[in-house]
């Protein structure tokens, strides 16, 4: 009985030195992870830039980064803000530099820059035995033209501008228009009201074309829907002539 | 038996710690307070041990229960804006040196007895011998 008892003794202090040996075993285990686990924390993170630094610190550099970040916010909108505005001055910028191509096309149109085409008629005359054309006979006929609304005229492919001058050549069988010698057949083109320019030369008896006749020089009339005119070729500039 | 199972002990946690996550920097002040609550236990517990009182389940209770405790206090502190993981830092390594000076002076007590018995022992013998 007693030997018994010793005996239970020795095995509850043989069991409780078992777990006691286990508990600290698992303590040691605990403590020493933790501590490898905080050693490896703190050397992976950027010590020298935060530790340095108390908390307090961190906390104003916070609030300064934030001002900062604020006011480049407000810069940043008010820069797009001046970018709309500037967007907006260039579509008006496109818009007027348009209106004034389409401006500068209407000046050159007048001024007999651009080739153009519309409706006219085209007026062929040429020489006959008893009698020739001179420059009063294409004078008088583009000033009737002219009359009559034209809006574009050539003769022989030369165009008809502002600075135009026609002109018998000492005599002889030739026409100048501005320097260009141009000789019979004359073929005068004219673009405009068909009608209107029709009847402004061919009246029965005393109109343009029947005097001519009677004259005896050759002249037809033609009308045509689409008739092209070639563009002024030589270079329209003042030499003399200054803008105020 | 309890000497080897403190090795066993540290070199696990050694390898575990080295492989394991790393804790996030925001919680590393914690974790910190935490170790050094539970040395405080450990080398409290030694001190039992070399006077002969050592309670496991004393020593079972300190190790996590301060742990614990300065952990919530360290938390307390951020939430109050006050540094209350300095005082706990100041209570557990002052206990810590108070302790280690107590095992310093039980060795040195013990080498110092040593030295004297061997002394007396030679001295003991000389005399013998100029007996002799």
């Amino acid at each position: 009985m007693n030997i018994f008892h010793q005996n239970n003794n020795v095995k509850k202090m043989k069991k409780g030195k078992l777990i006691m040996t286990i508990i600290i075993g698992l303590m040691c285990l605990i403590l020493t992870m933790l501590i490898f686990m905080q050693v490896k924390t703190i050397s992976q993170t950027n010590i020298s830039e935060i530790e340095i630094m108390r908390e307090s610190e961190l906390k104003t550099e916070i609030t300064a980064l934030k001002t900062k970040y604020e006011e480049t916010a407000i810069k940043i909108k008010e820069t797009n803000e001046k970018i709309l505005e500037y967007e907006e001055a260039a579509t008006e910028g496109k818009e007027a530099s348009m209106l004034l191509q389409k401006e500068l096309k209407e000046t050159e149109d007048l001024l007999g820059k651009n080739s153009v085409t519309g409706e006219g008629i085209i007026i062929r005359m040429s020489d006959t035995a008893t009698n020739r054309i001179v420059s009063e006979d294409l004078l008088e006929l583009i000033n009737l033209l002219k009359n009559a609304g034209a809006e574009a005229i050539s003769i022989n492919e030369q165009r008809i501008v502002y600075d135009s001058y026609i002109a018998d050549l000492n005599d002889q069988n030739y026409i100048t228009i501005k320097g260009q010698i141009i000789t019979a057949p004359y073929t005068v083109k004219a673009i405009g009201n068909t009608m209107y320019l029709e009847s402004a030369i061919s009246q029965k008896n005393y109109g343009y074309i029947d005097t001519k006749i009677a004259e005896g020089k050759q002249v037809t009339i033609e009308r045509q829907t689409s008739i092209a005119i070639a563009s002024h070729e030589r270079s329209l500039e003042f030499e003399y002539v200054k803008g105020e | 038996m309890v000497f080897l199972a403190i090795v066993i002990g540290c070199v696990l946690g050694a390898i575990i710690g080295m492989n394991g996550p790393v804790i996030s920097y925001t919680y590393s002040g914690y974790v910190a307070i935490a170790i050094i609550a539970a040395l405080d236990s450990v080398f409290g517990g030694i001190t039992s041990v070399l006077k002969g009182n050592f309670d496991l389940k004393i020593f079972i209770s300190g190790f996590f229960g301060n742990a614990i405790l300065s952990i919530m206090l360290t938390w307390l502190g951020v939430k109050l804006n006050v540094d209350i993981y300095l005082a706990a830092i100041v209570v557990f390594v002052g206990r810590m040196f108070t302790n280690l000076a107590i095992i310093r002076r039980y060795y040195i007590d013990k080498w110092s007895n040593k030295m004297q018995e061997v002394k007396t022992v030679i001295n003991t013998s000389k005399k013998e011998n100029e007996k002799i």
